[in-house]
């Protein structure tokens, strides 16, 4: 019975590619667009996850994300290290400078300054050259998506020379970072070095970066910090959240991104209802005849129910993998880099397609349900 | 189409089949492109607490290792051309070796002078002194005569005033080594003035000078032309935050570890607290350093080791006293 209404469906090729298209755009607009925003809020992170090594962010009382901070005195390294569970900490030096090149071009970058000795803070992975290039002199790396709005494609960046404060920085590794929001340069450096060319104010001190004793837990050692010392101190997730809450609250990203998701909904609803509907008036008369002969209304809308399973299965697969193609063919674009599809998006699409189905099947069914034998006379 | 079956439907079989292994695929694609966000252990070992420090109240302090002595920036009494210069860094001197000469010529030329002028002062006195026995010879020889008629009295009061002429002359002369001599001391003195020693048994740390350069006393702003101090132990001057210096447990040894080797742990004794809260220095060798953190700073000896130079800097982590803090945990 239920092979029936799948070749009722299939019958009408136009509307049931109608159906497809209509469900597969509204998948790959809802999924698309949710891993776009998902990423681009994520970038508000970037700054916490381009320092893998800390479990804890020590900062001043007001700072709120990496890049809205208010520098410390430097004996608060020390105030940090006299904390029990803090197994080490180290300063990190986030600030802007601008920079000249050898064009005489002057651009805005971030200055990054990593410890001295341990290089933590720096991102996991260099793209090019060794993390020890950065114990050279005057030594800087620049970050890959940084490099290319620095540099055309044919220069390559190593070994090219900066002026930065006055200062000369030659860049001697290119860092494989995740972009910030801004994606401005970013530019790490050692945190003696940073201090010569980021221009002198009082306090330099941006953060100092926490690892935790073993057997603590960083959310235990973060509040002993608080307590302590007075400065403010998040956990790397808590932290990392602060980062994506910035940015939703002060840009208008998310309500753009919503409009966006709405309307892949609205679509979704128009089109499959309006070709659901109308694939259903259509065979109205098969359906007569169907319960001429006895079929029962739920066995009807058990039909429609595998047909409207059969067109979201498909539509669903052509939307999420449209979406995969769309992040792989777009993945060597530096603005994409480190894009990926959360695990949550598709389920949520999914969701959404059941809704969307369910909505469209049960408009549809009602006019099936109320027909009696005789329509098929009609 | 003997392959496929006969009544295969693109639409009502391949198609489904197609998706579902499009979902797959997708799903795994999803799957193993989930980013890595794992915390990673830092490759180098950053300074932390080691021992019986590292689960127990603590402070921690940046410091700077120096001689026990301080660095003493040996300086010149007087200003001149350098001559020679007798040491170079790293050398261990004793007390009182010479450590640079400053051009004497002057001084030596002037000891000269003096030198001549005592000759001089001296055949003066012999003179005078020849004169005066020889008046008085004469003078005797009228008293002696009994015939008052013997001589004339204008001869006598002659005599008389060569004998105190010669007597004055020789006080003169005698005035005039005195002189003299003493003008030869002060050229001595000037010329030991102008041989630089060490003040004390220790190291030389630096020399900034060399032979045909030019030492000024006055000024003072460059830098100085040797530095010395007694290395032996060596000590490390930490800087701690004030708002913690109630916390410290002043006399308990502090674990130190030099910067860039936080692996090496060398425990140091304490020596001393500075009496005085001090504005912190700050070692960023910016020109126009600004503080607003005071530091109370600890002396601390620090074992017989290789791996310590002066001027370094370090990280110290000293025990605390059990704060009330430490009862809420």
């Amino acid at each position: 019975m239920l092979w029936i209404a799948i070749r009722m469906l299939t019958g009408d090729a136009q509307k049931f590619y109608g159906l497809l298209f209509g469900i597969a755009f509204s998948t790959l607009l809802i999924t698309q667009q949710m891993t776009i925003f998902v990423n681009l809020v994520q970038r508000g992170a970037s700054g916490v996850y381009n320092a893998p090594e800390a479990e804890v962010w020590v900062m001043d009382p007001v700072s709120r994300t990496t890049d809205v901070s208010y520098a410390m005195p430097p004996t608060a390294l020390d105030k940090v290290r006299s904390v029990q569970g803090v197994e080490w900490a180290v300063p990190h030096l986030r600030a802007v400078a601008n920079v000249r090149t050898k064009e005489g071009d002057l651009e805005g970058v971030g200055v990054i300054g990593v410890d001295d000795a341990t290089l933590i803070g720096l991102p996991a992975r260099m793209a090019k050259g060794d993390k020890s290039v950065l114990f050279a002199p005057d030594a800087v790396a620049v970050d890959d998506t940084g490099s290319l709005r620095f540099f055309p494609p044919e220069i390559d960046p190593v070994g090219q020379r900066l002026e930065l404060n006055d200062q000369r920085a030659v860049i001697r590794g290119i860092a494989d970072s995740i972009p910030s929001f801004t994606s401005t340069v970013v530019l790490y450096t050692r945190y003696s070095n940073a201090l010569n060319f980021v221009p002198g104010t009082r306090n330099r001190l941006s953060f100092v970066l926490v690892g935790v004793s073993e057997g603590q837990t960083p959310s235990e050692v973060a509040a002993r910090i608080e307590r302590e010392t007075g400065l403010k101190a998040r956990t790397r997730e808590e932290f990392a959240q602060a980062g994506i809450d910035f940015i939703i609250e002060n840009t208008g990203i998310p309500t753009n991104f919503g409009i966006t998701v709405f309307l892949g909904f609205v679509v979704g609803v128009a089109i499959v209802g309006l070709t659901f509907s109308l694939f259903i008036r259509d065979n109205i008369k098969q359906f007569g005849a169907l319960k001429a002969i006895g079929v029962t209304n739920a066995k009807i809308v058990r039909m429609v129910a595998a047909q409207a399973g059969l067109v979201g299965l498909i539509g669903y697969a052509l939307g999420v993998i449209g979406t995969v193609v769309f992040i792989l063919a777009f993945s060597a674009n530096p603005f994409f880099k480190g894009f990926y599809i959360p695990w949550q998006v598709p389920l949520i699409s999914l969701v959404a397609v059941a809704i969307i189905l369910a909505i469209t099947g049960f408009i549809a069914l009602r006019s099936v349900l109320k027909t009696e034998p005789a329509a098929v006379f009609r | 189409m003997a392959i496929l079956p006969r009544n295969l439907s693109f639409s009502r079989q391949i198609l489904p089949i197609l998706a579902v292994i499009g979902v797959i695929v997708a799903a795994w694609y999803i799957i193993s492109g989930q980013p890595d966000r794992e915390i990673v252990e830092p490759a180098e070992q950053p300074p932390k607490a080691v021992g019986a420090l590292a689960d127990a109240p603590r402070v921690a302090g940046a410091g700077v290792v120096e001689p026990a002595s301080e660095v003493i920036d040996i300086g010149s009494a007087l200003s001149g051309l350098v001559t020679e210069v007798r040491v170079r860094p790293g050398d261990r001197v004793a007390q009182g070796e010479v450590l640079f000469r400053v051009d004497d010529r002057a001084a030596r030329a002037s000891l000269a002078q003096a030198d001549a002028a005592i000759s001089e002062a001296r055949a003066a006195i012999s003179e005078a002194m020849t004169a005066q026995r020889t008046a008085r010879q004469q003078l005797d020889l009228y008293r002696s005569l009994t015939d008052p008629a013997a001589v004339s009295r204008a001869e006598v009061i002659r005599a008389e005033g060569e004998e105190a002429a010669a007597t004055s002359r020789l006080g003169l002369a005698r005035a005039r080594l005195a002189a003299a001599r003493a003008a030869a001391a002060t050229a001595r003195t000037e010329t030991e003035r102008l041989t630089v020693r060490a003040p004390i048994a220790g190291e030389i740390l630096a020399v900034n000078i060399r032979p045909g350069e030019f030492v000024a006393t006055q000024g003072g702003s460059s830098q100085p032309f040797i530095q010395m101090g007694d290395t032996d132990p060596l000590h490390v001057r930490i800087d701690i935050d004030e708002n913690e210096v109630a916390r410290v447990k002043l006399g308990a040894p502090a674990v130190i570890s030099p910067r860039g080797a936080a692996e090496l742990h060398v425990e140091a004794q304490f020596v001393r607290a500075e009496p005085q809260v001090v504005p912190k220095r700050s070692l960023t060798n910016s020109a126009a350093e600004r503080v607003d953190v005071r530091v109370l700073q600890l002396i601390y000896a620090l074992p017989e080791s290789e791996d310590f130079r002066v001027g370094q800097q370090v990280d110290a982590f000293i025990a605390a006293k059990d704060g009330p803090t430490d009862a809420e945990d």
